[in-house]
């Protein structure tokens, strides 16, 4: 096991999926800068970081695999092909289990987080996309796009817990630091707010056009507005929209460093990062990445303390 | 007559055989054209999405909502019984000379494209001429695995390709002759 607490000289990276090159950029965010591009076949835009394996997972739909290669890029990768349309993944990485999204099959592979071997398959509303895990560990979910809902699940016992209506195909599923559950909802223009526990909506937000995901930085939620170039900024006790953020091109993926001082955000069409300051909100930065980056899922990661 | 489908019937046979495919994955597309002429002529001539008479294919053009966000039209191409391309403004901005529209209804065998959004944009170039970019996010035609060939990834990039390439070209001869 590796622990990776942050420290003096630890450096935050982000692990970007670029569908359209099939790659992967490794991203310095301390430097602000690309430092490793790796080859993943199969045009990869789901992905989910490993904290306890120091691994990134990236799905492949036109492969239909699930990868898991090491952070810090020192040894190999692992593959696993699955039979359908893989599309999101998250990890629960203390039981090490990782799920992945069958968008054709409407159900969720449970696989071996280690040994990259098939557990268990979860049954799932109509074209499962985006998954997440609690940060107390407790709740899987799923954003079920085309049944307009989430499937809950207990993450220890992996039994069903709720079924909950959301606004119209909800993609991208964030956890807030305090457990309540979001869904980007690409039709209906909202985000909707859902209650693990109880499966009860808390409310909902209005975003820009076509939201995709949702990330959380002191006290505030950030949403990706694909058909916008914005990122629609909201406070999570109140749930009114309080900035709209112009981003690049395109804007999909995204995900905040573990201080909260930065989110960080995929631009489809513009082949960048953005990196948004989290006190100011103005962009304070923009990285180049390979072609068609997507980052669909947690795609930061601290880094182990450097030598 | 049918532009489009000519247009990318002599696309396909250019495109090596493709690999087996699985589920649809969004193609992007951007083609840029300089100009001599100035970025308010350039724009003068664009910018209003109630009028595509400048792009080749395009017989008539009819809608409703002028340039506000939510303006629709009606493109007619080839001549008045050719087949109709159904499309919404989504954002419009004279200052930035930029907007972006969607697709709401084509038949793929005209444009092989399924969920299409685009953005034209105009940008002054040092000298005073004009940058014109007309770019595109789109699924190909066919939405479940295995497309057949005219449906397929390769397809749907070449058929926006081309049909970018006809209407910047044809744009730019109309303002620099």
């Amino acid at each position: 096991m590796v622990l990776l607490a942050a420290g003096p000289g630890a450096a935050d990276m982000a692990f970007v999926t670029n569908q359209s090159s099939s790659d992967l950029s490794v991203i310095d965010l301390g430097e602000g800068t690309e430092i490793r591009r790796i080859d993943v076949p199969g045009n990869p835009a789901g992905v989910a970081i490993d904290h306890v394996g120091a691994a990134v997972f990236t799905v492949s739909p036109e492969t239909a695999t699930v990868t898991r290669a090491p952070l810090t890029g020192a040894g190999a990768a692992t593959s696993l092909l699955l039979a359908g349309q893989p599309i999101g993944v998250a990890v629960d990485s203390p039981r090490r289990r990782a799920f992945v999204s069958d968008w054709d099959n409407a159900r969720i592979w449970v696989i071996d987080a280690d040994r990259m071997q098939l557990l268990d398959e979860l049954p799932t509303g109509g074209a499962p996309a985006g998954l997440a895990v609690s940060p107390d560990g407790r709740w899987l979910a799923c954003a079920d796009r085309d049944a307009d809902q989430v499937s809950i699940f207990d993450a220890e016992t992996l039994a069903l817990a709720h079924r909950t209506a959301t606004g119209t195909r909800p993609f991208g599923i964030t956890f807030d630091p305090q457990g309540r559950l979001y869904t980007a909802d690409v039709g209906s223009d909202t985000v909707s707010v859902i209650d693990p526990q109880t499966g009860a909506v808390l409310g909902q937000t209005p975003t820009g056009a076509r939201p995709y995901a949702v990330a959380f930085a002191g006290g505030r939620g950030f949403v990706t507005n694909q058909y916008d170039d914005t990122v629609t900024v909201f406070d999570t006790e109140t749930r009114l929209p309080a900035a709209l953020i112009e981003v690049g091109e395109y804007p999909e993926g995204i995900d905040a460093a573990p201080d909260g001082r930065h989110v960080y955000v995929a631009n489809w069409f513009s082949n960048s990062v953005s990196v948004i300051d989290t006190e100011t909100l103005q962009v304070v930065g923009a990285i180049a990445t390979g072609d068609g980056p997507r980052a669909f899922g947690r795609f930061v990661a601290a880094m182990p303390a450097k030598e | 007559m049918r532009p489009f489908r000519i247009l990318c019937a002599a696309l396909l046979l250019l495109l090596p055989s493709m690999a087996l495919a699985h589920g649809p994955v969004r193609q992007k597309v951007s083609v840029a054209v300089d100009v001599a002429a100035s970025p308010a002529e350039a724009w003068a001539v664009i910018g209003d999405f109630q009028d595509m008479s400048w792009l080749p294919p395009v017989f008539d053009t009819t809608g409703e909502g002028g340039n506000e966000p939510g303006a629709t039209r009606l493109l007619t191409l080839g001549d008045s019984d050719g087949p109709v391309v159904a499309e919404t403004l989504r954002r419009y901005s004279a200052d930035k000379m930029s907007y972006s529209y969607l697709i709401t209804d084509v038949d793929v065998a005209v444009l092989p494209v399924t969920n299409y959004s685009s953005t034209l944009t105009v940008t002054p170039n040092d000298g005073g001429g004009a940058h014109i970019e007309w770019k595109g996010a789109f699924y190909r035609g066919y939405p479940n695995n295995d497309p057949p060939a005219e449906l397929n990834d390769e397809a749907a990039v070449a058929a926006v390709t081309g049909l970018y390439e006809t209407g910047l070209a044809a744009l730019a001869e109309k303002l620099d002759q």
